[in-house]
């Protein structure tokens, strides 16, 4: 009974801090918390990674510039704020900014539930809009309906990200290929590996990658307006149309022709990327999230990076986003905060940790790999080559994708009916839109 | 879950060994499969505690299933500083004892009206009961979302206290008002006999006498509470009030996941639910063979 009673008494601590707590928040709000004393902030990117090392700095800069002011960090999981920010926005735990996805069914959704802070004055104020190139802007702004493209200003990124093809320099020199600049050089090195008895890719089957080898396929033979289409339901996408139709045929026919294992289906993305790391595969088609690991874990052989042969569009997109609750009470502290992060310190930072800053001063890039990491970055967003995730124009479309590619790789569906499958629930979510 | 598939084997085996005694090979054939069963069980673990102690660049080009060149114990530190984890064991800590004592003497109180007091409609009492426990714990999100915060309750460990109490003393509440439907009625004439209360009784005669059952109950609740994960996740928002479970969640990037830092979490993060269980594990067999009282 002892214990049980000592417990009794923490909670009813508990309960008088809580209560406590919320009392204080009441007070200071309605004139943006100019003078509030503490800043809390939250973020899910690791203490090393290149997000995480720059908002470091940034932190120590914010304190240095507003001495007297408290921060409040705190490292979250990606999992909880994906899953309960809603829940956590709409309660008095709402941090005053915090780390947060893109897209419309993260950014959007809140935004049309009115739990984040138009920030589309302060964004022209301070200059922010002029740091970000179009691409990068569309996934900071959403409409009434939390629908990307237009509207209003509810996030800003500090980062970019984009999918381009990592290669083995070693097996490359081994076999005698050169870096392809078109698609048909690109194939015909893959047959080279295959005659050799090595399977080009390494590729994840069972998670995103897969799919965005699909979309980059597709993104062979598209346009803007295309891009347009398919994710702000510009006009109707045929998933029958030359795009989509050569994107699924043509990974089919790199399955068949052995670029792409069987196996491949089962496979995760970490395994893909261990795999690479490991000296098994000569290529890998991925995102720059794998940049900084590959720096750092990669030290049997020399490695590069090039573009996608012969796109000018490729799957990528602004980072997560920086956002402001509307329940912050420090939201003058959470501006301040976000000007800081865009400071060229801080973003050369980024660059040099293996991250895309989206505003970095280029010579101050002192890593040649980090360098072309971000002037391949620059060519893309320079002539508006961002063409976003094949997954994300529908909620639950990840998952539909995944099914649908992994059919591709099992051989178990055609390419049609591939397309017919995912086109259901993409037309689906239209009509749920009423677009 | 571990703890649950060895125990039963751990009693078969005498058994087992009681009938093939004289007949040497059988015995040695049952030996050889309880072995690979066992293995099967463990080996999940062996990975994790090998990934535990590797260094990430021994991971990326060795892969999972080599032994690590070296100790690796960095791992391990530097996600018990990154998270703070005393911190963690000692909210778990609390929130597992408080809900397992709490949920241990809502359960007696409750199976003591529908199992001994017969109250009318017991039945239905236990089939809502049953419901209650096959529900979910998806369906509750929203609801006790909205209640806690009217409470002034989110974000505190007190509301996992409550939810997990009533939650684990549904089942418990299930489990023992069986147990007590079967209490010879001659100890519950006797105590009437000797003039003890409807309370007297409780706490004299019917909780002494099913202590067992009533241990293996604590017991269960502890480790379940401690294993929680979604509720958690969902109502503990600041890192000072989470849980193990829910620290561990925080190595999971978006993209990325730090196979050996994980390790090395999943590593410390089982080992007190392990501790637990081996001090206990007496409490658990005997409690099983004495769950029904003779």
């Amino acid at each position: 009974m002892v214990r049980s009673r000592s417990i009794l008494a923490a909670g009813a601590l508990l309960l008088a801090a809580s209560l406590g707590l919320t009392a204080c928040g009441d007070s200071g709000s309605g004139d943006e918390g100019a003078d509030a004393k503490t800043l809390t902030l939250w973020h899910y990117e690791g203490p090393t990674s290149a997000m995480g090392v720059a908002w470091a700095k940034a932190i120590e800069l914010f304190k240095a510039s507003h001495p007297g002011v408290e921060v409040k960090f705190e490292g979250k999981g990606f999992e909880q704020i994906q899953q309960n920010a809603g829940m956590i926005l709409n309660s008095d735990s709402a941090p005053d900014i915090l780390e947060y996805n893109k897209g419309n069914a993260t950014a959007g959704l809140l935004s049309k539930q009115g739990l984040l802070t138009d920030l589309t004055e302060e964004s022209e104020k301070r200059g922010w809009d002029k740091k970000l190139s179009p691409s990068l802007q569309t996934t900071t702004k959403y409409d009434g309906d939390g629908i990307m493209g237009s509207g209003k200003t509810f996030g800003v990124p500090n980062y970019g990200e984009y999918v381009m093809v990592y290669y083995n320099k070693d097996l490359f020199t081994k076999h005698k290929v050169a870096v392809p600049t078109t698609l048909a050089e690109f194939e015909s090195a893959m047959d080279t590996f295959v005659k050799a008895g090595v399977t080009p890719l390494s590729v994840g089957g069972a998670e995103y990658p897969a799919q965005q080898i699909f979309y980059e396929l597709a993104l062979a033979k598209a346009d803007r307006a295309f891009v347009d289409d398919y994710q702000l339901y510009k006009n109707k996408v045929n998933f029958q149309g030359p795009e989509l139709t050569f994107g699924a045929q043509t990974f089919a026919d790199w399955v068949k022709k052995g670029y792409i294992a069987k196996n491949s289906a089962g496979i995760k993305a970490e395994d893909m990327g261990v795999a690479f790391t490991q000296g098994k595969f000569p290529i890998m088609i991925s995102g720059s999230w794998w940049y900084g690991r590959f720096a750092s874990e990669i030290k049997n052989f020399p490695w590069g990076t090039f573009l996608f042969p012969g796109n000018t569009l490729h799957p990528g997109s602004s980072g997560n986003l920086w956002v402001v609750p509307t329940k912050s009470k420090a939201k003058k502290l959470a501006y301040d905060f976000i000007d800081i992060t865009m400071r060229p310190e801080v973003q050369n930072l980024l660059g040099n940790n293996g991250g895309v800053p989206v505003a970095a001063d280029a010579a101050a890039i002192t890593d040649p790999k980090n360098k072309e990491l971000i002037d391949n970055f620059a060519k893309i967003s320079s002539s508006d080559g961002l063409a976003f995730y094949p997954d994300w124009p529908a909620p639950g479309y990840y998952d539909v994708m995944v099914g649908g590619v992994q059919g591709l790789i099992n051989g178990s569906k055609t390419p049609q009916q591939m397309l017919d499958e995912v086109a259901k629930p993409y037309q689906d979510n239209l009509t749920d839109l009423g677009r | 879950m571990t703890a649950l598939a060895t125990a039963p084997e751990k009693q078969a085996a005498p058994a087992q060994a009681g009938v093939n005694r004289r007949r040497y090979p059988a015995r040695f054939v049952v030996l050889i499969v309880l072995l690979i069963l066992l293995l099967i069980v463990v080996a999940p673990l062996l990975v994790v505690a090998l990934n535990a102690v590797k260094s990430p660049s021994d991971y990326a080009s060795n892969g999972p299933l080599s032994i690590p060149k070296s100790l690796h114990w960095d791992g391990i530190v530097d996600f018990w500083q990154r998270v703070d984890f005393s911190r963690k064991l000692l909210n778990s800590f609390i929130t597992s004892a408080a809900v397992s004592v709490l949920a241990v003497i809502l359960s007696v109180l409750n199976a003591y009206a529908l199992g001994i007091g017969r109250v009318r409609g017991r039945v239905w009492f236990l089939v809502f009961f049953l419901v209650a426990n096959l529900l979910p714990q998806e369906v509750l999100v929203y609801p006790l979302y909205y209640l806690s915060k009217s409470l002034h309750l989110y974000d505190s460990l007190l509301s996992i206290i409550i939810i997990f109490t009533v939650i684990q003393s549904a089942f418990g509440t299930y489990l023992l008002s069986s147990v007590y439907a079967e209490f010879p009625t001659e100890l519950l004439d006797a105590a009437a006999v000797d003039g003890a209360g409807r309370f007297r009784t409780l706490w004299r005669v019917v909780v002494p006498v099913s202590k067992p059952t009533l241990a293996v109950l604590f017991t269960f609740f502890f480790i379940w509470t401690w294993n929680e994960f979604f509720l958690p996740l969902v109502f503990l928002v600041a890192n000072a009030h989470q849980t193990v479970p829910v620290a561990l969640g925080v190595l999971q990037g978006e993209k990325q996941m730090d196979a050996t830092t994980t390790s090395a979490s999943a590593l410390i993060g089982i080992l007190p639910a392990i501790l637990f269980f081996l001090l206990f594990q007496r409490t658990l067999t005997r409690g099983i063979t004495a769950g029904a009282i003779k």
